[in-house]
């Protein structure tokens, strides 16, 4: 595979004041993260991984360090650049699904669409997670699986070239859970899309082009991955 | 319709009940300033009209007797479009049962066509010039027709020139100048059973008073933009030769300066009120859209991380508020406009106008919901602007909690340590939540002080009634002469049967001069030692009565700056003989809660008026058994010209309260309702905004009632506190109230009753505890999995 770099990551650090304590969440941290690749971040509660995910995603700013996406520095990027990069080049999955209640399947993916030129068709994407006979439900309608395929539906319909995802199976059971990752490695493969995978569940890390695992704030380890298995032969 | 649109609405449509609360609060306020402003804009062009219809005159002079030509001569005068001579002559009417009534006497020419101080026949029909059947045709007014039970073609006798003559009455009729029927300043207040307004054609007229073609009094409407004082200078010229006795522009012609006062008192109500409760809808609706944004902060960040735009974000939720707003204003209008037409014809026959205009006040509404928008488009704008600054990944956690939940009663360990753990629970709950807690006591003290300012006016009322009528004033009669008399002529009014004490008063109507300004005011001339009427000064301490010098009654005080010391002149304006000038030192201040009037020693008076031994009139104390006899007898007597009661004067006070009655009525039922809408709300929300929390502790184990019981206590403490800061809060609206409201007749005093407060209280109290019970029932329905499961 070839090498782009499509993020770089310098010594990063994120630093949060709770009361009088502050609390380094992310020490000094580098990364790079290639254009097209699959990457699972590992990790227990604590160790800083959703901190970095959501400082890849334009979610939350660094306290010091540098971050660039192509050629874009985002380092001090204001409110509005930080919108546009999210709204243009990514897309969120959350462990909680987060869909607005009030707007049904297919409006809550019609809401991303909406946001970019080129996106895919809202109809199309939700058959590709099989929820086309679903799309005029409510969140409140739909089971936990299908709430998430739902919400990978409305990241994916932008054509993001960076794929964000916060412990996407942790509220599902493991069938359920191997279906969305079935889908994102889909998504990976078939659109070209980076998909980054925030997780604590080590097994999942096995579908992945590359593993960085974390501990306390700080990357411990990147492990490549030669042989990475499709989604579907994963156990938990 | 765009998605944001499609969210918009389904928001409106699940947070159904929170809209509805914030669009009624807002409508309460939209629906008392349509209300009350519309009502006074009716009530004013309901005058307008009604002079502008009539040809009210801009000015009256007064002559001993003129001919009639001379009226053609006052109309070539430039800047005079109309001028009409009349008759106007005060009679004694004589009554079936003795009673002493006036007539005031006021012929018209006919046919009236354009003449100045047209009739407005309000039933039966006009006078006619030589009716059929002969005698003599009158119109008179129509509170004098009710009070003394007239039908039409009943005969009403009077005397003229010493003749008695029957007049025969046609119908009721008011003009412009008859709106209240009132003898004169000095008799405070209206009395249709001794004072009625007869109008006749002046043919008759000028037979019956032996002015056979001639006139005594002309009215004329000057042209817009004449100056009147040029013109009036110009016609006394011309009545000059006549005995021109006096002569006063519009403004100081009775009826309209009384109606004037009322009006100008019912706009500072139409104002004062509506402010109120618009600045508390405001802040309510500031406050509730800023929680109610701020509970979806969860959406907010999911909206941000998938590429919103703060601007977007803030428009979506500022549409929330606009449209709250929009259904408020809207209901607001339609309710205010109801309200109006109730009021208007309430406003108009208080004011005894022949009719009410029921117009839409288009300015009132646009300034309604022009006003219900901007603060809502601003309190969205301002609450969501709150929630989009924070970063996405922060507003995607739960707020963290503040502080370390420990609070400064944690600190006295003897009182602590005897708390249970729900009451720690729920002090703590409180200190962590600050701003909810806060919304609510918001609401409560609004409401409580809302209560207060509207009961405050009975207790007020009923005070001044009391100190007036029952601590200051001894006397039960108050007699008038109709000139002055020698003092020792009251002699034969003491001795009459019943009659227990006799004081002699000496009445001059004056202007008081201090420095270029001046105030009309009454001198009352009362004998040193008097005991039946209390003086009291401004700290209603009682005060004595200077040997020399003037007790000066508060509000001309107040009106000219005067303070004890200050020389002051003053201008007699007795309608008989020459105007009398003297200096007079101001001696102190008194205070007096109905009517007004300076008081200075009989001896003084007299002084004053170049006279010795004289008085005008007497106050007296009769024994109760025998007032009705009494009264009979002092109205045979032909030197009395008015007699006063106190009872009467009770009645007629309480008459004379009853628009601000009715407005204050009004105001108490809109302050209740806001005031259990806004803490409807509160409570509301603050369930909105813990299902969680509450659902937590069901699912731990608790069970309803001690859930129940938890949020009981939280509300209990918001009560006490929202109770004791709302009370005062009362008090000062209740002062800025008054402040606006008092006026020449009477001085309303800052009085609030121990039951207005408990009252109050209660109130406050009371719709805490239905909230609450509104609230408890959510609990019991709620889907424990469900709200947990949902994680906003």
């Amino acid at each position: 595979m070839k090498k782009n770099v499509l993020m770089k990551l310098d010594r990063i650090t994120r630093t949060y004041q709770m009361g009088e304590v502050a609390v380094k969440a992310l020490k000094e941290t580098s990364l790079d993260i290639w254009e097209g690749e699959l990457l699972v971040i590992l990790g227990p509660s604590g160790s800083g991984k959703s901190t970095l995910l959501n400082i890849i995603g334009g979610m939350d700013s660094p306290s010091s360090g540098e971050m660039f996406f192509g050629t874009e520095n985002l380092t001090r990027a204001k409110d509005q650049q930080l919108t546009r990069y999210r709204r243009e080049e990514v897309g969120f999955v959350f462990q909680l699904y987060n869909l607005i209640p009030d707007l049904t399947a297919g409006e809550n993916v019609e809401l991303a669409a909406g946001l970019v030129e080129n996106p895919l068709s809202v109809s199309e994407v939700l058959k590709e997670v099989g929820l086309e006979s679903r799309m005029d439900h409510f969140p409140s309608q739909l089971s936990g699986g299908e709430q998430q395929r739902v919400a990978i539906a409305r990241a994916a319909v932008k054509r993001p070239r960076l794929l964000l995802c916060d412990e996407p199976t942790g509220a599902l059971d493991q069938t359920i859970g191997r279906t969305v990752l079935g889908l994102l490695d889909r998504i990976n493969r078939e659109q070209g899309s980076t998909v980054v995978i925030v997780t604590h569940n080590t097994p999942i890390s096995a579908m992945a082009h590359r593993v960085i695992r974390m501990s306390s704030g700080s990357i411990a380890e990147i492990i490549e991955n030669k042989n990475p298995l499709p989604a579907e032969r994963i156990e938990w | 319709m765009s998605v944001l649109t499609r969210k918009l609405w389904r928001t409106i449509g699940s947070t159904r009940g929170q809209f509805l609360a914030v669009a009624a609060v807002i409508a309460v306020g939209i629906t008392v300033y349509i209300g009350m402003s519309t009502a006074y804009y009716n009530l004013n062009r309901s005058q307008a009209v009604f002079y502008e219809e009539n040809n009210f005159a801009d000015y009256y002079f007064q002559v001993v007797r003129a001919p009639q030509q001379v009226t053609r001569q006052v109309e070539a005068v430039p800047g005079v479009v109309k001028a009409t001579g009349r008759i106007q002559k005060d009679v004694p009417i004589l009554k079936e049962d003795h009673q002493r009534a006036t007539a005031r006497l006021i012929s018209y020419p006919l046919p009236m066509d354009n003449e100045v101080n047209r009739l407005h026949v309000e039933t039966g029909r006009l006078f006619e010039k030589y009716p059929q059947g002969g005698g003599i045709e009158v119109l008179v007014d129509p509170q004098y027709f009710d009070a003394n039970l007239l039908s039409f073609n009943d005969k009403i006798s009077i005397v003229a020139e010493g003749k008695q003559v029957f007049l025969t009455v046609t119908g009721t009729a008011t003009s412009p100048e008859t709106i209240i029927t009132m003898k004169d300043a000095g008799t405070m207040m209206p009395d249709p059973n001794t004072f009625g307004v007869v109008m006749m054609p002046h043919n008759q007229a000028d037979q019956i008073l032996g002015l056979n073609g001639q006139i005594n009094q002309v009215v004329i409407t000057c042209a817009p933009g004449a100056d009147e004082k040029v013109v009036a200078k110009q016609v006394k010229d011309i009545l000059e030769p006549y005995g021109n006795l006096a002569s006063y522009p519009r403004k100081d012609q009775l009826s309209h300066a009384i109606l004037q006062v009322e009006i100008d008192q019912l706009r500072t109500t139409a104002r004062f009120m509506p402010a109120i409760f618009l600045g508390i809808a405001a802040a309510i609706q500031f406050v509730m859209l800023g929680r109610m944004i701020k509970a979806q902060r969860l959406q907010i960040g999911v909206m941000k991380a998938i590429g919103y735009t703060s601007g977007q974000i803030m428009l979506h939720y500022t549409g929330y508020a606009l449209a709250v707003a929009l259904v408020g204003a809207l209901l607001g209008a339609l309710f205010g406009l109801g309200l109006a037409s109730v009021m208007s014809s309430a406003y108009a026959y208080f004011f005894n106008l022949p009719e009410t205009i029921s117009g839409v006040n288009l300015t009132a509404i646009s300034y309604g919901i022009f006003l219900s928008v901007v603060i809502s488009f601003i309190a969205g704008l301002s609450a969501a602007r709150g929630v989009v600054n924070v970063k996405p990944a922060e507003s995607m956690r739960p707020e963290p909690p503040r502080g370390t939940g420990r609070i400064f009663l944690e600190k006295w360990v003897w009182l602590w340590q005897r708390l249970d753990p729900a009451w720690k629970m729920s002090l703590r709950t409180i200190n962590r939540k600050r701003g909810r807690f806060g919304v609510t006591l918001l609401g409560v003290v609004f409401a409580v002080g809302l209560l207060v300012m509207s009961l405050f006016m009975n207790d007020a009322i009923d005070y001044m009634i009391k100190k007036h009528f029952y601590e200051e004033q001894h006397y039960d009669l108050l007699i008038r002469f109709s000139g002055p008399v020698k003092g020792y002529e009251l002699d034969n009014i003491t001795r009459l049967e019943g009659v227990v004490k006799t004081e002699p008063l000496f009445e001059i109507p004056v202007k008081i001069y201090l420095n270029g300004r001046s105030e009309d005011d009454l001198l009352l001339g009362v004998p040193p030692g008097m005991t039946l009427k209390k003086l009291v000064g401004s700290d209603e301490k009682p005060v004595a009565l200077p040997e020399d010098g003037v007790l000066i009654n508060e509000r001309t005080a107040k009106r000219l700056g005067l303070r004890p010391g200050d020389r002051v002149e003053v201008e007699t304006l007795l309608g008989l003989g020459p105007a009398r000038w003297t200096s007079l030192t101001v001696a102190g201040v008194n205070r007096q809660l109905v009517g007004s009037g300076s008081y200075i020693s009989l001896d003084l008076a007299n002084r004053v008026m170049q006279e010795s031994g004289v008085v005008s009139g007497a106050m007296l104390k009769v024994d109760p058994g025998k007032a009705g006899r009494v009264e009979q007898v002092l109205s045979d007597m032909t030197g009395v010209s008015s007699i006063s009661s106190q009872r009467k004067e009770l009645d007629n006070l309480n008459k004379n309260m009853g628009s601000m009655v009715y407005s204050i009525s009004i105001m108490i039922a809109f302050a209740a309702l806001l005031g259990f809408a806004i803490v409807y709300n509160a409570s509301v929300i603050s369930f909105a905004e813990r299902r969680r929390e509450l659902a937590t502790l069901r699912v731990v184990g608790f069970t309803n009632s001690e859930v129940s019981s938890l949020l009981l206590k939280e509300n209990l403490l918001q009560s006490l506190l929202g109770v004791a800061l709302g009370l005062p809060f009362g008090r000062f609206l209740s002062e800025c109230y008054i402040k606006g409201v008092s006026t020449d007749l009477y001085t309303i005093p800052i009085v609030i009753y121990p039951q207005t407060y408990l009252f109050s209280a209660l109130g406050g109290v009371l719709f805490i505890m239905a909230a609450h019970f509104l609230a408890a029932r959510g609990i019991q329905r709620t889907d424990l999995i469900e709200v947990l499961k949902n994680s906003d």
